[in-house]
């Protein structure tokens, strides 16, 4: 990826990048899913870090998921996955591809 | 029963009622370790059945046996090792296909298994059924429901072990079947590990480690013995994306959640529209973006107000026990006898453990309060509306809570980033955590402060207090920046954490969970602090000075002459006066002697540098040290000391008197926060670097400081 790593490690772009998020076709992504809504995952990128370990918790293509929250200050969201809640950045959830339904 | 020993594995998610489960069975015959090289601990128990003894592994709660984090490592050896007779499987009943995904991978180990349907009353009140014959022959093992949280409510799981004992050797095979596709290339792969003729792990079936090695998992790669395989791995994977577009690392999950939404279809029923849970509608509040926050600061606050409310008097009452016990050795032991033996197990070690096992009843109550947290799923919450703003330094939202107890005692406070469960945001949190003004430098800065601020008005004087608890903060954030981009540096481990149904906690966790924590005090007090507490008496002590003194003071006070008030005085006076003599001369004088010119950059004189030796064992010493060489005698530490204060005043300027508070705020901490942290990094090296860490930036900011100022003019005269 290009954009530039915030330089504490964390992974995040760093602070005051701006970040547009125009989505292209008929794909949207799990981060652009407005809280309440759900969806079916489409795929995930092979981007993802650590895809295995979403995987293993049931965020692979086909599962149904539902955003629940954000947290307050940004960063992190919770999205109901088999029947639990999962935390994630949603700098991670970009990279989970979302089935556009037709409520969207 | 034919065996009268058996091992067994207790595996399942984190969350699944696996610890509630472990705790019915074996009571309180546990015992708590760390696996070696990690920081998972390691929980075993006890139990008989039918005159048979069982010894119950709790493995660390996983969603799978992927060795993507510490804990998955932990448990993927454990159960390749040879020796585990039988792996119970806890499920959380309420999420069956979550829960069963890790089934289907302990199941391809061959291990006669029995699971455990835990939460079965809450999967009723779901309105899930189960058709539990049909899932026993799809996973080849005996399947009970339990309530892990009830009295009586793993009595069936018992039932069912005493019987899967009887008939270990004749349990069922899983039909586990992932596609005709992927089943064709574990069978080619498992053909080439069978080939090799691996010894060591002839107890497994080559199907599961082909199936790791197919998913290119890190913890089957590295085994050299299947390095041979590598070649047909690879071939096969090659195979799978060409003809099926099929992708290594997740295809194993894909296929096991496909499978097992099957097996859900067939063999699960719901039988009423699920009711919105309760916990969902607490978390509309808990969770929320303007209220979350609020909120976690009053429990954070609850919390302190619970443990010091509760702990106060307990605590009195061992400061009084201790006060007791000195006098009473000191009247029963004749000053004549062995006196350097009474003075040191009244003076060193009584004073020295009893000034940190008075603090015991507050680590319990903490500890209880913080298992309260955790049990009831809040801490995931907390952990969550703190993220984004701890996230800003480098840390993460399970860091707060630990960084908060920082103020009380560094001790607990590492204790608690167990929480923590990503090992580069521990390790940073744990390396800043010292930085948080702790309790036991209270009583300096209570001493410094009107010493040399007196002439303030008390706002001013509480402003230099806040200002210097502001720098501890202040700097640790940095620090923990810094660290995250420098030792610390690269991308951490992936995020992802679940967020639990709230549940009432269970008082018997609660208690078992308060008596581990502060067994590991009790022994810290009774190992390390105790060897200190010896080893700072004998520096403080020794060697003794019996003659060459500046003046005669046994003459001196006999020919003291006046008033029995006047006599009283000087002759405390000359006493204390030899006293500072005698501490001169003693290793820890000597010492501050010698380092003396190593200090005069930082405005420190030998007397400074003494204190900050004795301020080793407890940060608090420092203020009783000083006391001894200014000779006033053995003071009490509240700092209440006038006349000290007046020497302060006479012997340094204010800006030394504010270079006293910033060093021992930045400096090395006490040995105990030092052990703990040799302990819960399992490192040494790690112990030593912080140490050293904390001993430079103390020196640098101090030597800023003084230079600037000094050159500045600022606070350079003396006011005494």
């Amino acid at each position: 990826m290009s954009e530039t790593k915030c330089s504490c490690g964390c992974g995040r772009a760093a602070v005051g990048t701006r970040r547009y998020r125009i989505p292209v076709g008929d794909e949207i992504t799990l981060a652009e899913l407005p809280v309440g809504s759900s969806g079916r995952v489409v795929k995930i990128k092979p981007e993802l870090r650590g895809r295995k370990k979403f995987a293993d918790v049931g965020l692979v293509a086909g599962s149904e998921l539902k955003v629940e929250a954000y947290a307050p200050f940004g960063g992190l969201m919770r999205v109901r996955v088999m029947e639990s809640s999962m935390a994630l950045h949603s700098a991670d959830a970009e990279n989970i591809v979302m089935e556009r339904s037709a409520d969207l | 029963m034919t065996r009268t020993r058996f091992r067994i594995a207790l595996a399942g998610n984190p969350n699944c009622g696996k610890t509630c489960i472990f705790n019915a069975l074996t009571g309180a015959r546990q015992h708590v370790g760390n696996y070696p090289g990690v920081t998972v601990e390691s929980k075993s128990g006890s139990f008989e059945l039918n005159g048979a003894s069982i010894e119950l592994i709790d493995l660390p709660g996983v969603y799978s046996l992927s060795s993507s984090s510490p804990e998955e490592d932990v448990v993927f050896q454990e159960l390749t090792k040879p020796g585990i007779d039988l792996i119970i499987n806890v499920v959380d009943s309420t999420i069956p296909r979550r829960s069963l995904y890790l089934t289907t991978q302990l199941a391809e180990l061959h291990i006669p298994m029995l699971l455990a349907f835990n939460m079965s009353d809450d999967a009723k009140k779901k309105g899930l059924k189960y058709d539990l014959p049909k899932l026993e022959t799809y996973f080849g093992s005996p399947i009970v429901q339990t309530v892990g949280s009830r009295t009586g409510g793993v009595r069936p799981l018992l039932e069912q072990l005493a019987k899967t004992l009887e008939e270990l050797e004749e349990h069922g095979v899983p039909m586990l079947s992932y596609g005709a596709d992927i089943d064709d290339a574990i069978g080619e792969v498992a053909k080439k590990i069978d080939s090799l003729h691996v010894e060591k792990y002839a107890h497994i079936p080559s199907r599961f480690f082909a199936i790791k090695l197919l998913e290119h998992d890190t913890a089957a790669m590295r085994l050299k013995e299947f390095q041979p395989a590598q070649a047909t791995v690879e071939e096969q994977i090659a195979h799978l994306w060409q003809k099926h577009a099929i992708e290594a690392d997740t295809f194993m999950a894909d296929r096991r959640y496909a499978m097992l939404a099957g097996a859900c279809r067939d063999a699960i029923t719901m039988t009423q529209e699920r009711r919105r849970e309760i916990s969902d509608k607490i978390d509309m509040v808990m969770t929320n973006k303007y209220l979350g926050l609020p909120l976690f600061f009053l429990i954070i606050l609850l919390t302190f107000w619970f443990t010091f409310t509760c702990a106060q008097p307990l605590m009195d009452c061992m400061n009084k026990f201790f006060g007791l016990l000195n006098d009473v050795i000191k009247a029963k032991w004749p000053e004549t006898t062995l006196p350097v033996l009474r003075s040191m197990l009244t003076d060193g070690v009584i004073s020295g453990v009893g000034g940190v096992l008075v603090f015991l009843p507050n680590i319990m109550f903490l500890f209880f309060a913080i298992a309260i947290l955790e049990d009831s799923g809040y801490m995931s919450r907390a952990a969550f509306v703190m993220d984004g703003v701890m996230r800003k330094f480098g840390l993460q939202g399970k860091s707060f809570v630990p960084l908060v107890l920082g103020f009380g005692c560094s001790v607990p406070a590492i204790m608690a980033t167990r929480t923590i469960e990503s090992e580069r945001d521990r390790r940073v949190t744990i390396m800043v955590l010292p930085l948080m003004s702790c309790g036991a430098r209270l009583p300096i800065y209570a001493l410094v402060i009107p010493a040399f601020f007196g002439g303030y008005s008390t706002f001013k004087q509480s402003l230099i207090f806040v200002a210097i608890y502001a720098i501890g903060i202040l700097i640790a954030l940095v620090a923990a920046r810094i660290m995250k981009s420098t030792l610390f540096a690269g991308d951490g481990e992936v995020y992802l954490m679940e967020l639990p149904p709230y549940r009432m906690p269970m008082l018997k966790s609660l208690l078992l969970h308060m008596w581990d924590r502060g067994k590991m005090y009790l022994h810290k007090a009774g190992t390390i602090i105790l060897a200190t507490s010896i080893i700072l008496f004998i520096c403080n002590k020794f060697p003794e000075k019996k003659t060459g003194f500046s003046q005669d003071y046994d003459a001196e006070i006999a020919k003291l002459s006046g008033s029995e008030e006047e006599i009283r005085e000087a002759r405390i006076e000359l006493e204390n006066q030899r006293q500072a003599e005698m501490m001169e001369y003693t290793v820890s004088g000597r010492v501050g002697r010698f380092l003396e010119p190593v200090f005069r950059p930082i405005g420190f004189d030998w007397k400074l540098v003494t204190a900050s030796i004795g301020s080793l064992a407890a940060k608090e010493v420092f203020v009783s040290q000083l006391g001894i060489v200014y000779a006033e005698g053995d003071i009490e530490s509240d700092g209440e000391n006038e006349s000290l204060k007046n020497k302060l005043r006479k012997n340094y300027t204010p800006l030394q008197g504010f270079c006293i508070m910033l060093f021992c705020l930045l400096s090395i901490p006490c040995l105990a926060t030092l052990a703990v942290v040799k302990r819960e990094l399992n490192s040494w090296k790690m112990a030593v670097v912080e140490a050293i860490g904390l001993f430079v930036l103390a020196y640098t900011m101090t030597l800023i400081v003084y230079q600037i100022c000094t050159l500045l003019g600022i606070g350079t005269a003396k006011i005494g």
